[in-house]
């Protein structure tokens, strides 16, 4: 075994870490960064309920060895949504429409929603749903899920136009 | 009377942001595995190695240092090796005869996880394997041909209305149909998790992902030789369950308890996904046969009905579902000859256990697939002959209940055949034309669910729930209420605050309904059977209402002079002042120091009658009534079965929050179209097949078709504010519905679920039936 | 019992520093790409743990796209989601990025890359008929050099590839769809994502009005690795498409595959939704 320290932008804020080997990135989160918002699930990828952001792109931390994400890395997970304008927007948008229920892949959903909004801000039905494909919900039918998406989308429209 | 809802209320009805929403969307909220427990130690289980045997013994590698674990064995158990539920066949360790691979043998706790498992690799269970019972075809099989002796039965019970036998032999013509269903899995999202440690004054804290907190104690008592109040149980926020952590938890609970008592310090155990699959309790398999036949008119004349349900290795909750079940079998149509014959018989494998429905999607996948082609024998479209013979208002049922009130038919039925544009779409169904580039076909079904406990059951238990005037958690006074329903993920602690607040006369942000804990929570029941809205929504809402006449009258003592005063909307009321709010009258009250606290019983309607040794009369206090129609298009190039869209309609009696209960019915049919389509399971050489997420597929965003969905109010009035169940029977009928439209896509009948490309090649092209 | 934080974890930085630790038996280790596949496989039990790994996912030669020779070059590291984003891949290898796009989901295709799912040599690789057709190239280095291998070749057998011990897959080398050139992709899956393959095919044909010019068509989970369908491709090569020709078509596709039966689907289903997918093909043109 061999130890690996980083140092990552993690919510906006630098944290190092050391960890062995091929430690998933999920446990370096939970157990030593205290970010129990992140959710396993599955263990495998399959779910979502993980997910988190490693430069943007939305990846399942529990099959991500943390060793693969580079030094200086920005790391984003759902404790770090409220800082950001668009992660409160999306936080909102669950909350009103009903996309919560159990709340157990919530941390993981807003993940892919933040994800697509924040490359996409006028995605389509289709796209919606194909960047929600791997987040597993059991309780809502994905419906609201995909409402609060298509409602911030919205919001996001409009503030556009306005200041036009 | 039914009659449809009026609005006369503040909070209920109105679609309220979920109390528990923000933690949740700000990664706060606090699950199981996201505690800290200073000490803790984790749990792992040695478990058997085959399906049916005998154990010879259990063998310790001596080579391990066995002094760094904890372990438990049977004859370390401190009381009756024995699982306390019904039946009490079920040891908590096996240590004679082993009835499922994966039967827990020994526990170990250990520092890290790691230890632990590696620790469970340390130990070598010695067996004679005997002969398994592994599949619910073989068991049919036997039950069919006479060697039903062969087999352990868990339980049987018949449902007898008129001559259905004697009607059946003297008709011309029988139809007869056999449907299959098969396990499925709950796939909460938060894998099971409980976790155990000893309290100071003897006795152990237990706590964890749960449905029924008080299911936990009673089931523990035996084994760890405690009285009920040394046992004390607390939910921890939980991450879904549909059933699966209803009577399961016990088990993981147990496991931690003993290891935490054993070792002194807190145990917990988290089942990762794999072992999650395999070692919980799965939907029972079932096999369903219904004979009929018809009058000339049209009419059911007779209706017979045999149901088996594969238990799995033990008793457990298989004789209750297994009621359920065969009280819904031929529920839906008026019939005056009915009988239902349902057994339930055991297999060698993980018992099966509660899943919304429970019993009840089983026995409508069998009648409305059947009801299907009695249509047809009778030269009736679908949806005119469910219009001909569906039961009403003032119609009886199999177990000879007259349905008097609130009973929202046909009128879900029109309402769901009217915005689906059923019959013009019927015309346009493709019945697997050659040369056609896709086969559209359209199904509908029509189904019931009853709510809360069978028959006069709620009466027996007499559920009990409380509240009292205080503080809360932002400091100011309100109300915390104290009952042991469960918030899952299906909202009821939205929902249960909103009608005590209700009947308070309180706005909602002033009601608390805190996580249910055994040690201050009176047994409101456990949280199951739709019943809790019903039932403990009713219970809240006349304590409520107990705590309004209490508050009126302390404020008229102590803030109004004696006057009479009235509390409404959140502010007190009384002739010739000004309306004083809520908070400034309770801070007044809260310093006075006695305690305002008001607690309610539930009680029955009287005339609820039921006989449950011959299962005769009023099954249940109310039913849901609901129509699903569904919309197919079949892929003629692959047979892959497209869902374009679901048309549903439901009365389950007055709604409390929209937005809540259209999510539950969105999920319920979503996680009926894995039940319908996608999720299936067999057990090879002992365990099931699909046991990851990567086999064990369930619905994504993209599987979701365009869904139309509509509640109609026929509340139910005798019991305030008059919601009935919502919760199960969302997952009733679509599969027959998405079913009785494969058929009118490709001309061909499945009688089992899932409905799989392969099994309509197979059907189509194979001549197979399987 | 191992535990990933055991594994021993080295990154080289550079193309020849892998190249080093590949080439001594000290340091070699087991190849790690996005980790997509392994590392489940590892926790699953289904594969043991190594020892020891090598993590290419710090080598920036493995990770470019570019066009070459009037070939397109991958690099093995590059990932799913960047070969369906990149214009060059769009451009020239439409079913390539179809296939790309139906890996898992969002999340498995930012990290999971074109040389882990050939690698991995499952026969459910959901790139692998692509690249049949596209007559790639598989690229392996060592500090001997470089070899250059037909993919048909290069997969061996069930979970087997022709990599040398001190190789790594280093790129594929595709031709592109050729001008007025179609590709097809097909995925038949129990959901409508992130679902295992029951069946796959991908094609690329080249016609001149009816006439058929050129055809590559391929299936995967067919058989103990994706294939080439040579028997129908040369049925088809040079005729003119009509109805008689896609059901011979169609019964030769049957007779080129040997599925087997597993969790997914039954061998019965999937040798004929084969001849489904190719007739599909062949229909749309």
């Amino acid at each position: 075994m061999n130890t690996i320290t980083r140092t990552w932008n993690v919510n906006e804020e630098e944290r190092t870490v050391t960890f062995g080997g091929l430690h998933r990135l999920l446990d370096v989160l939970r157990e030593d960064l205290g970010l129990t918002g992140v959710k396993e699930g599955c263990g495998e990828g399959e779910c979502g309920a993980c997910t988190v952001l490693i430069n943007g792109d939305p990846v399942t931390s529990c099959i991500v060895s943390a060793v693969q994400v580079p030094e200086g890395a920005e790391i984003l997970t759902v404790e770090g949504l409220e800082k950001l304008e668009l992660g409160r927007r999306i936080q909102k948008a669950y909350m009103e429409k009903g996309s919560v229920q159990c709340g157990f892949c919530t941390p993981g959903m807003l993940m892919s929603s933040y994800a697509l909004l924040s490359r996409n801000s006028r995605p389509t039905e289709q796209e919606i749903r194909e960047a929600h494909a791997g987040n597993l919900c059991r309780c809502t039918g994905y419906e609201k899920i995909v409402d609060a998406v298509r409602a911030v989308a919205d919001e996001l429209e409009q503030g556009t136009r306005s200041t036009v | 009377m039914t009659q449809q809802s009026d609005g006369s209320f503040r909070i209920i009805g109105r679609s309220l942001t979920r109390s528990d929403a923000e933690d949740k969307v700000r990664g706060k909220a606090q699950y199981l595995d996201d505690l800290t427990m200073p000490g803790v130690w984790y749990a792992d289980v040695v478990r058997a190695p085959v399906p049916c045997g005998k154990l010879l013994g259990l063998h310790f590698d001596e080579s391990f240092d066995w002094t760094q674990v904890v372990t438990v064995k049977p004859e370390d158990i401190p009381g009756e090796n024995i699982v306390d539920m019904t039946g009490l066949d079920m040891p908590f360790l096996a240590y004679d005869r082993i009835q499922y691979q994966g039967e827990p043998l020994a526990l170990i706790a250990a520092p890290s996880k790691a230890l632990a498992r590696e620790a469970v690799n340390h130990v070598r269970a010695e067996v004679e394997e005997l002969p398994a019972i592994q599949s619910i075809q073989e068991m049919v099989e036997r039950h069919k041909t006479g060697l039903a002796d062969s087999l352990r039965l868990l339980e049987k019970k018949e449902i007898r209305r008129g001559d259905a036998e004697g009607v059946l032999a003297g008709a011309g013509k029988v139809l007869e149909g056999e449907y299959w269903t098969g396990f499925q899995e709950q796939l909460y999202i938060e894998p099971q998790g409980m976790a155990a440690e000893p309290m100071e004054s003897g006795g152990v804290y237990i706590r964890g992902s749960i449905q029924c907190p008080y299911y936990v104690a009673p089931e523990l008592m035996k084994v760890l030789n405690l009285p009920l109040e040394k046992i004390r149980v607390e939910q921890t926020v939980t991450g879904g369950a549909f059933g699966g952590k209803e009577e399961f938890p016990t088990l993981p609970g147990g496991y931690c308890a003993l290891l935490a008592l054993k070792a002194g310090r807190p145990v917990k155990m988290v089942y990762d996904r794999h072992e999650d699959i395999l070692f919980t309790t799965k939907r029972h398999p079932s096999w369903t046969r219904y004979r009929t036949a018809l009058a000339e008119d049209g009419r059911i004349a007779a209706m017979e009905v045999d149901m088996i349900l594969d238990g799995g290795a033990y008793t457990t909750i298989s004789p209750v579902v297994l009621y359920r079940g065969i009280l819904h079998a031929a529920l839906g149509y008026r019939c005056e000859n009915v009988t239902v014959r349902g057994f339930v018989y055991a297999s060698n494998s993980f018992p099966c256990g509660a899943f919304r429905g429970f019993g009840a999607p089983q026995a409508y996948w069998g009648l409305e697939s059947h009801v299907e082609d009695l249509a047809e024998q009778a030269g009736l479209g679908p949806d005119e002959f469910r219009l001909k013979n569906c039961l009403q208002e003032g119609d009886i049922t199999p177990t000879g209940q007259h349905l008097l009130t609130s009973v929202g038919t046909p009128a879900v039925l029109k309402e769901a055949l009217r915005r689906s544009d059923f019959h013009a779409k019927l015309a346009r169904c493709d019945q697997g034309r050659p040369g056609a580039k896709s086969w559209y076909g359209i199904g509908v079904s029509f189904f019931a669910h009853g709510a809360g406990f069978t028959g006069d059951g709620e009466a027996k238990f007499g559920s009990r729930a409380a509240m009292e005037l205080g503080r809360l958690s932002d400091g100011r006074p309100g109300l915390t209420l104290y009952a042991s329903s469960t918030e899952m993920g299906q909202g009821a602690k939205t929902v249960l605050a909103q009608m005590a607040a209700e009947g308070a006369g309180l706005p909602f942000d002033r009601v608390f309904y805190p996580l249910p804990d055994t040690r201050v929570v009176p047994d409101s029941g456990p949280t199951v059977a739709s019943r809790t809205t019903m039932v403990v929504g009713n219970i809240l809402y006349h304590a409520g209402h107990k705590m309004k006449c209490l508050l009126e009258e302390a404020a008229a003592k102590h803030c109004f002079g004696g006057a009479s005063v009235r509390l409404e909307g959140g502010r007190f009321f009384a002739e010739g002042v000004e309306a004083r709010p809520f908070e400034e009258v309770a801070e007044v009250l809260l310093a006075q120091g006695e305690p305002l606290r008001t607690e309610h019983q539930f009680a029955l309607p009287p005339h609820i009658r039921w006989d449950q040794e011959r299962f005769v009369g009023d099954a249940y206090p109310a039913y849901s009534w609901a129509c699903n129609v569904a919309e197919v298009e079949v892929d003629p190039l692959t047979l892959q079965i497209h869902l374009r869209k679901i048309t549903a309609v439901y009365d389950v009696g007055r709604i409390i929050n929209p937005t809540l209960a259209i999510g539950q019915l969105q999920g319920g049919l979503v996680q009926t179209i894995g039940y319908a389509l996608m999720e299936t399971m067999q057990v090879r050489k002992g365990l099931y097949d699909a046991n990851r997420l990567q086999t064990y597929i369930i619905p994504t965003a993209l599987d979701v078709p365009e869904m139309d969905l509509q509640f109609l109010e026929y509340s139910c009035d005798e019991l305030a504010p008059g919601a009935k169940g919502l919760g199960e029977i969302t997952m009733n009928g679509l599969a027959p519905a998405i079913g009785n439209a494969v058929r009118r896509a490709t001309g061909c009948r499945l009688c089992a679920i899932p409905m799989r490309p392969e099994d309509l090649y197979a059907t189509l092209y194979q001549g197979a039936k399987d | 019992m191992k535990t990933l934080e055991e594994i021993f974890c080295r990154q080289p930085e550079t193309l020849n520093e892998a190249l080093t630790l590949l080439s001594d038996e000290a340091t070699r280790g087991v190849l790690l790409s996005g980790g997509t596949d392994l590392v489940v496989q590892w926790q699953a039990g289904a594969v043991p743990m190594p020892e020891q790994v090598i993590d290419l996912s710090a080598v920036p030669e493995l990770k470019e796209i570019s066009a070459q020779d009037g070939c397109l070059r991958i690099g093995a590291c590059v990932t799913h989601a960047a070969i369906r984003n990149h214009a060059l891949t769009r451009e020239a290898l439409p079913a390539l990025v179809a296939a790309c796009a139906s890996i898992g989901a969002r999340q498995i295709q930012s990290r999971g890359t074109l040389g882990g799912n050939v690698a991995n040599a499952s026969p459910a690789g959901d790139a692998s008929p692509a690249l049949l057709v596209a007559d790639a190239r598989v690229v392996t280095a060592s500090l001997a050099g470089e070899r250059c291998i037909p993919m048909n070749e290069f997969l061996l057998d069930y979970r087997k590839i022709d990599r040398h011990p001190d190789e790594l897959i280093l790129r594929f080398e595709l031709t592109p769809c050729p001008q007025g050139g179609i590709e097809r992709f097909c995925k038949i899956g129990t959901r409508g994502a992130q679902a295992i393959s029951k069946v796959m095919g991908a094609c690329r044909v080249v016609m001149h009005g009816k006439d058929i010019q050129h055809m590559a068509l391929a299936l995967g989970s067919v058989a103990a690795t994706a294939i080439r369908l040579p028997e129908t491709e040369k049925l088809l090569a040079g005729k003119t498409l009509c109805e008689e020709l896609v059901d011979e078509a169609e019964a030769c596709v049957l007779r080129e595959v040997h599925p087997i039966a597993d969790i997914r689907s039954t061998a019965e289903y999937r040798r004929w939704v084969s001849g489904r997918i190719v007739r599909g093909f062949l229909e749309s043109l």
